[in-house]
């Protein structure tokens, strides 16, 4: 049963993803006017211009267009740098590992910060240790992390010294980059946590674990902390996905050499194949990261799986 | 509780009016370049200091913060439009109209949010009128789901179905009969949009795909501000408490909306 819906979620995840390469593939023919001049200006060479329609393959009806594409994708051939002139998708994979590492960083703290926050913050429900929390929970939501950045890097790196300002080679570079995109996530999970665990306390099952006489301390952390764990964990991996949008603006800030970063140079260089590919690999992450928080949330509550 | 949340965000509107007062009562033009007043410190004539090009910068911050009002409301408001629209026609209509629209939501909602608007707006080029196509294109949305789930439970309540057996038309039906009901939810996702947006206007002005220089924005103040960063603190912190300030406002406005209307948020 738990196979079938599983593999049934999987295969609705193929058209999303289709979907996501069409629109992808259309950012392209959103640029107004002529690709080919936006790129080489209007005053190019005709040979020139001539090369590079051929190269994106623009002197082509547009349904070969698509045709071509979708099956390069599936055939790792994403097309080329108009840069560097170097495949995208390798261009792509070696800045992943960047990206990874930050995002993991980032989820890492963000869970070791929210848990505490969010079970403190329901343990104390309605005083003001609940409303302290949620307030940091609030400021975290609506600091926008583009500026949380540069106030990290000019109170740390500028002022304090402690950390390095940019970049990712030195030891402590990790630091500013991860608290930065963490923050955001944290303040989500937190409220999630706060409100996920009260409800769990509010169940039938739990207030049959009181008349049993159960202590309150097993009821929090075992009957309880079981049903909060549900949404909690769907959220986090929801975020596992988010955290890369997130990743684009945080690693401009930083100039942490990964893929939002590259996203943004591929923008400014109107390289717009490689923006097609950034753009698509992320979103593929994201679909992903979806497509595990659906089945986790199958897994662990069962009763999802009738709806 | 609705109170207290109701008196912080008028604490956090307080900023942001403060700059919009002041900077029409100093009558700045925060066009003005003097390269004479190049990154100066607060004085009579400058009371937040100048800019790189010597520009006054609370002028500037009050620009920054009635266009990101201007993107955020506009944003909003064919956002919702297009969103409630195509929301209700298809909770109404059902069947594969209703399955085709919700397929093209959840390709919306493949992105991370503001990934989309990045490559939309970096796409159709610089300029306000792209930045908001580019962030509407994301955030109807939104507003289509939660319509299109209020119109499904409000299908087949007995008012509605007396209305249809009156003969009374689709249009009419959903005009007067639909959106009162459906309003308070969709209000609610509003003013939390409206915070989406003015972040997100922001974060594409600083990356440089929004708002161009001289225009002033936020986020582009932002930047700027950063690079200087060692030069001159105050040109990072202003704009970016002017944007905080406001977006807590309109969060914590959405906040006390949702427990004034008792909006239940999980229906989406």
């Amino acid at each position: 049963m738990f196979g079938r819906i599983v593999f049934i979620r999987i295969l609705q995840a193929i058209p999303t993803l289709l979907g996501v390469a069409t629109l992808v593939f259309f950012l392209l023919h959103l640029v107004p006017g002529d690709p080919v001049d936006a790129l080489l200006g209007e005053t190019a060479m005709a040979a020139d211009r001539e090369a590079l329609r051929q190269a994106l393959h623009l002197d082509q009806p547009i349904l070969y267009q698509y045709g071509h594409y979708l099956s390069g994708l599936s055939t790792g051939d994403w097309g080329t740098s108009l840069v560097d002139h170097r495949p995208v998708l390798e261009r792509i994979v070696e800045r992943v590992p960047a990206t990874a590492k930050l995002a993991f960083t980032s989820l890492l703290l963000a869970v070791l910060l929210a848990l505490p926050l969010g079970y403190w913050a329901a343990r104390h429900a309605g005083k003001s240790q609940d409303a302290a929390a949620m307030s940091f929970s609030l400021l975290g939501v609506s600091i926008p992390n583009f500026w949380l950045g540069p106030l990290l890097m000019l109170v740390f790196a500028v002022g304090l010294g402690w950390l390095p300002v940019s970049g990712m080679d030195q030891p402590g570079s990790m630091v500013l980059p991860a608290v930065t995109l963490g923050t955001a996530l944290a303040a989500i999970l937190s409220r999630m946590t706060r409100s996920s665990w009260l409800e769990a306390m509010s169940t039938d099952a739990v207030r049959t674990a009181r008349a049993f006489g159960v202590s309150e301390h097993y009821i929090w952390w075992w009957h309880a902390a079981r049903l909060a764990a549900v949404p909690v964990i769907t959220m986090f991996a929801l975020q596992l996905g988010a955290v890369l949008g997130g990743a684009v603006i945080t690693e401009t800030v930083f100039d942490w050499p990964g893929l939002g970063l590259l996203t943004i140079e591929a923008i400014q260089r109107r390289d717009y194949p490689l923006v097609q590919g950034c753009v698509l690999i992320i979103a593929a992450f994201y679909v992903l990261a979806n497509l595990l928080a659906d089945v986790l949330g199958l897994w662990l509550d069962p009763r999802q799986r009738y709806v | 509780m609705s109170k207290l949340v109701a008196d912080l965000a008028g604490g956090c509107l307080l900023l942001p009016l403060l700059v919009l007062v002041v900077a029409v009562v100093t009558g700045q033009d925060g066009h003005a370049i003097d390269l004479d007043a190049v990154l100066n410190g607060i004085s009579g004539a400058h009371l937040l200091g100048t800019d790189a090009l010597g520009r006054d910068v609370l002028a500037r911050l009050s620009e920054g913060l009635q266009l990101s009002l201007l993107v955020g409301l506009t944003v909003v408001l064919f956002g919702s439009m297009v969103g409630i629209s195509i929301g209700m026609l298809a909770g109404w209509t059902g069947g594969w109209v209703d399955a085709l629209l919700m397929r093209v939501a959840d390709i919306v909602l493949s992105f991370p949010g503001i990934l989309l608007a990045i490559a939309l707006a970096a796409m159709l080029g610089p300029g306000i009128d792209n930045l908001v196509m580019a962030l509407v294109a994301v955030g109807w949305v939104g507003f289509a789901r939660l319509s299109r789930s209020q119109v499904l439970s409000f299908k087949s309540v007995p008012f509605v179905e007396a209305a249809i057996a009156n003969g009374s038309g689709v249009p009419y039906i959903a005009v007067r009969h639909l959106l009162p009901n459906i309003a308070a939810p969709l209000l609610v996702e509003a003013s939390f949009g409206l915070a989406a947006v003015i972040i997100g206007e922001a974060g594409l002005s600083f990356l440089g795909v929004g708002v161009q220089s001289p225009e002033a924005s936020l986020g582009t103040m932002i930047r700027e501000g950063t690079s200087l960063m060692l030069v001159s603190p105050s040109l990072v912190v202003w704009p970016g408490l002017v944007l905080f300030s406001l977006v807590m406002a309109v969060n914590l406005l959405g906040d006390a909306l949702r427990d004034k209307l008792d909006v239940r948020m999980d229906c989406k």
